[in-house]
């Protein structure tokens, strides 16, 4: 009996050492800035750096502009699959996860042969046209995690029967989509908006080859150039991840109409 | 022209009509009952009208306007699931007050409505609820309210008490048949439940592949069945095969023995019907014009009913009477003088 608990708790420990001892390692090191004792001072460097600053909210504010576009096209897309045309559902399924076999690469090289100053749509001729590539981008990067979250959240609930119940109300598919189905998948939403988050806060490949001052590229040049700053960023990205899936679980604990009813 | 009129509906799902040439008229607040066995065509009937299927052909005409072709969220029809459909983000009051916030009404006024609705199903103290913090029943009924607080032209029902338990659904409808009747709401309601559609109904429409079979009060659907399909849905039957040997008089041949019926038949001499006897039709000894001998085989206790299954000759029939105190129920195995009247046998020509 012994020997059968031993084992399995052998086999987590091991993981999680495997997963946390790098961790504390990169931490401790970032605590070394200041030679011989701990100190704060490579979090200090990296929060005063105006252009972390910089880069931070840019990524923050096309994060939020990724989730906004990718809520309005997951959503509608994802309930009319399942209302009306459920035999396309692995079609669509398909084409979400094709951003996770195609590379970055092939799609920022894709807009800058379509998009270029010479093409009929010159987005990049601008600041303001490359920004909306660049959000575009990466809603494709959050598509295959967005559409699931939020087609997981759409099998929870009985859309036809809530639909139908909506329309029989009086209400038009604006209302049914924003005052039914949307708050009915919010926790799904706010699990796909915070997984887009945290791939657009480490996103490289499109903003480096679109030229624009994203948190991604930032972090490649700090990690080139300095030598503890880069393990506190390491570190301050782990956190803000680990506090969007913190969220997540406040959310869907809060979320009282997902409860078990009586 | 009805209230409500169902003209020459057809409904294929591929290959398959699913409804026939249904036709009926229902007068403002009369309450109709759709019933039949799974795949009939009563929901697909009820969502037509709702607007969530479209007919093949037909037309289905409120006050003489023709609603094919319009969106179900035009049509002002409310309708109440059987798996409720609580929305469930929203709480009580908000679901009672959904679609009279999507029309465009004043709070004050939604308010006021919100309350006499919540009154008038009885939990005007629920209002801040969830769905999930109420009972099948209680969100049942919740769901009526908010169906019932846009006003609509006509209400539809479909198999709203079937989730419910038994002691429920018997209170739930006679609440249902209470408030329509009280609000004077043209209802339909889909039901398989025979007693249900019985007991709260102005008339009942007996369904089967998609044909509509008998449409009547439910007094005539149960002692006038007009096929052996509505006899045999609608409660207990006993059912003989005979040969007619006078139509006129109505003289039949059950094996060897002769029966009378003293009424015409409409088959020709020789022909085949079907005569049906419901179990409470007949009594043990008693008067009769008809009197059998039977033995005895199965006797149950129902409590305020014994159902006792005899043979006669051939045939077994399955009798209910009532349970006396004073009169013990007969003993398995033992001979019963069995009467009936000839006219509480119904003929079955189809």
């Amino acid at each position: 009996m012994r020997t059968a608990r031993f084992w399995p708790y052998a086999a987590f420990l091991c993981g999680l050492a495997y997963f946390i001892i790098p961790l504390i390692g990169m931490f401790e090191f970032s605590l070394r800035k200041r030679r011989g004792v701990y100190s704060l001072d490579a979090y200090t460097s990296v929060l005063t750096d105006p252009q972390f600053q910089q880069t931070f909210l840019y990524s923050l504010f096309m994060a939020l502009v990724a989730i906004f576009i990718g809520v309005l096209l997951v959503v509608p897309t994802a309930y009319w699959v399942r209302l009306r045309l459920p035999k396309l559902r692995p079609v669509v399924e398909f084409v979400t996860l094709l951003p996770l076999v195609i590379p970055p690469v092939v799609l920022a090289f894709g807009y800058i042969r379509l998009f270029n100053t010479s093409s009929v749509v010159p987005f990049l001729g601008s600041e303001f046209g490359t920004n909306i590539l660049l959000s575009c981008g990466y809603v494709v990067l959050a598509l295959p995690y967005m559409y699931r979250a939020v087609d997981t959240g759409l099998r929870a609930i009985d859309i036809l029967t809530l639909t139908e119940a909506a329309q029989g109300l009086g209400a038009s598919w604006a209302a049914i989509i924003f005052r039914v189905i949307l708050p009915n998948v919010r926790v799904a939403v706010a699990s796909g908006a915070f997984l887009t988050f945290a791939i657009v806060i480490g996103e490289y490949v499109i903003s480096a080859l679109l030229d624009r001052p994203a948190f991604g590229p930032y972090l490649v040049w700090i990690g080139s150039n300095k030598a503890y700053e880069p393990s506190a960023l390491a570190v301050m990205t782990f956190a803000i991840t680990w506090g969007c899936m913190a969220l997540i679980q406040v959310i869907t604990q809060f979320s009282k109409h997902t409860r078990t009813p009586l | 022209m009805a209230y409500l009129d169902l003209l020459h509906l057809e409904k294929s799902f591929g290959p398959n009509r699913v409804v026939k040439d249904f036709n009926i008229g229902i007068e403002q607040g009369e309450f109709v009952s759709l019933l039949g066995p799974s795949g009939c065509g009563k929901t697909t009937v009820l969502r037509m009208v709702a607007g969530f299927e479209a007919p093949n052909s037909g037309e289905i005409r409120i006050s003489g306007v023709d609603l094919v072709g319009s969106r179900p969220n035009q049509r002002n029809i409310g309708m109440v699931f059987q798996s409720y459909a609580l929305f469930p983000n929203l709480t009580v009051a908000q679901n009672v007050a959904f679609g009279l916030s999507v029309a465009g009404m004043k709070k004050a006024q939604i308010a006021e409505r919100v309350a006499e609705m919540l009154d008038l199903i009885g939990l005007a103290d629920l209002g801040q609820r969830f769905p999930y913090e109420l009972s099948g029943g209680q969100q049942q009924r919740v769901a009526l309210a908010r169906a019932l607080a846009v006003r609509p032209k006509v209400l539809l029902l479909d198999e709203p008490l079937s989730a419910l338990d038994a002691q429920i659904r018997v209170t739930l409808r006679r609440e249902i048949r209470a408030i329509q009747q009280r609000l004077g709401i043209t209802t339909i309601f889909v039901t398989h439940d025979q007693e249900e559609a019985l007991s709260i109904s102005d008339r009942v429409v007996v369904m089967n592949g998609g044909l509509a079979d008998q449409i009547g009060t439910p007094f005539d659907i149960y002692n006038h069945p007009t096929t052996r399909f509505v006899a045999e849905f609608v409660g207990t039957l006993n059912t003989f095969d005979v040969v007619v040997t006078d139509p006129d008089t109505g003289t039949v041949m059950m094996g060897a023995t002769s029966l009378v019926l003293n009424r015409p038949v409409a088959a020709p001499k020789g022909g085949k019907v079907t005569l049906a006897m419901r179990p409470e039709a007949a009594s043990l000894g008693g008067a009769g014009d008809l009197t059998l001998t039977g033995r005895v085989e199965d006797v149950q206790f129902l409590g305020a009913i014994i159902r006792i299954k005899a043979n006669v000759g051939a045939h077994q029939l399955t009798l209910d009477i009532f349970n006396r105190a004073d009169m013990p129920p007969p003993a398995i195995g033992s001979a019963v003088p069995i009467s009936l009247s000839t006219h509480s046998l119904v003929v079955l020509v189809k």
